[in-house]
């Protein structure tokens, strides 16, 4: 479990996080939803470590972070960090050369789930086709946490979808994951659980189904509630 | 398998009812294999989890089985099969009165039209 408390972050005098809580199990599917400039980014590096926080505490599976955590949790940003002149092949060694976690026989499944040839350049992919890149680098270790920063945005309806059929198969497997959206059209009966975030604070953490089944609300009923208040 | 989901009821309900009537329909038949809970997530386009749900209330209320580690069934259970028919036809009834009874049309103006109606629609081929 990632179990994120209190956590207060500031850029300068800009306080972007002003007490945050909120957590992600296991096996489960949860969305950090907001409009942008809310802090989504920012919670995610500070899980990371990528950036300090002012004041209160990340744990991982009960843990405080440290060096051994990073081998449980993994990033995925919301644009590929590898050199455009580099193959989806080059890229893949490049991983595995750097994480002990790279599990080559899962990106070889993901990539002709994906339906990718390891020899194209990243810099002749389409969008879509690069954000595929992008995820299939992250998914491929072998972690218990995914992080991913806007895995929909900015993609083709197909590619969308696509990605969207990763969360139901087994290539997550009972890893936990955390997604960043501002959109939630189309993946919302994958989610399990969703943090409304707003101005540096979460408005609202629930169970997706067990909104449905208690109150008869949809996760988008919720947000309109939340944030039309 | 193609479901379109509404976003208010939960999934897993949703799910069973989407079973039901396929049973109810013949199109799942008893002692027919079902597919496991990954692959249904993923015909389905929803979150394991809520597969997982939905199969589990199943084999609560008997409607699917399962042998050690074999893929899950339908159920052979005549008295079940009946029960899932005969729940799907009552909400359909109970739907239509209440929307009947929403604009206050009384039951003998309404039973000819709805023969009437009925089976034009099946002469046309729409049900």
């Amino acid at each position: 479990m990632i179990e994120v408390k209190d956590v207060y972050k500031k850029f300068g005098r800009k306080p972007v996080l002003k007490g945050v809580s909120f957590t992600a199990e296991k096996g489960k599917i949860t969305a950090l939803i907001g409009i942008n400039g809310v802090g989504k980014t920012t919670i995610m590096n500070a899980i990371m470590a990528l950036t300090p926080i002012n004041k209160g505490e990340i744990l991982i599976n009960g843990e405080k972070l440290h060096k051994g955590s990073f081998e449980k949790i993994t990033f995925i940003p919301d644009a590929i960090t590898m050199l455009p002149s580099m193959k989806i092949k080059d890229a893949m060694q490049f991983m595995d050369d750097f994480y002990d976690s790279w599990n080559q026989e899962r990106a070889n499944e993901l990539l002709s789930f994906f339906r990718l040839k390891e020899s194209d350049k990243i810099a002749d992919l389409s969008k879509g086709n690069t954000a595929k890149v992008n995820l299939l680098l992250g998914l491929a270790l072998d972690v218990d946490f995914l992080l991913m920063d806007e895995p929909f945005s900015g993609i083709d309806i197909f590619s969308r979808e696509q990605i969207a059929e990763v969360f139901t198969s087994h290539l997550i497997e009972d890893r936990g994951v955390i997604i960043t959206t501002h959109e939630i059209n189309d993946i919302e009966h994958l989610l399990d659980k969703v943090v409304l975030l707003d101005n540096g604070v979460v408005l609202k953490e629930f169970n997706t189904e067990e909104m449905r089944e208690k109150e008869g609300k949809s996760v988008i009923d919720v947000m309109r509630e939340v944030y039309r208040s | 398998m193609n479901v379109k989901f509404n976003n208010r009821d939960p999934v897993y309900v949703q799910v069973i009812r989407h079973f039901k009537e396929q049973i109810a329909k013949g199109v799942l038949e008893p002692g027919q294999e079902i597919p496991s809970r990954r692959e249904l997530a993923n015909q389905l386009k929803i979150n394991p989890n809520t597969a997982q749900r939905a199969y589990k209330e199943m084999e609560e209320q008997g409607l699917i089985y399962t042998e050690g580690n074999l893929p899950s069934k339908i159920t052979k259970d005549e008295l079940v099969l009946k029960g899932v028919r005969k729940e799907l036809i009552m909400e359909a009834v109970e739907t239509f009165i209440y929307s009947v009874q929403s604009i206050q049309v009384p039951l003998e103006e309404v039973l000819d039209l709805v023969t009437e109606k009925y089976q034009k629609s099946q002469e046309e081929g729409n049900v």
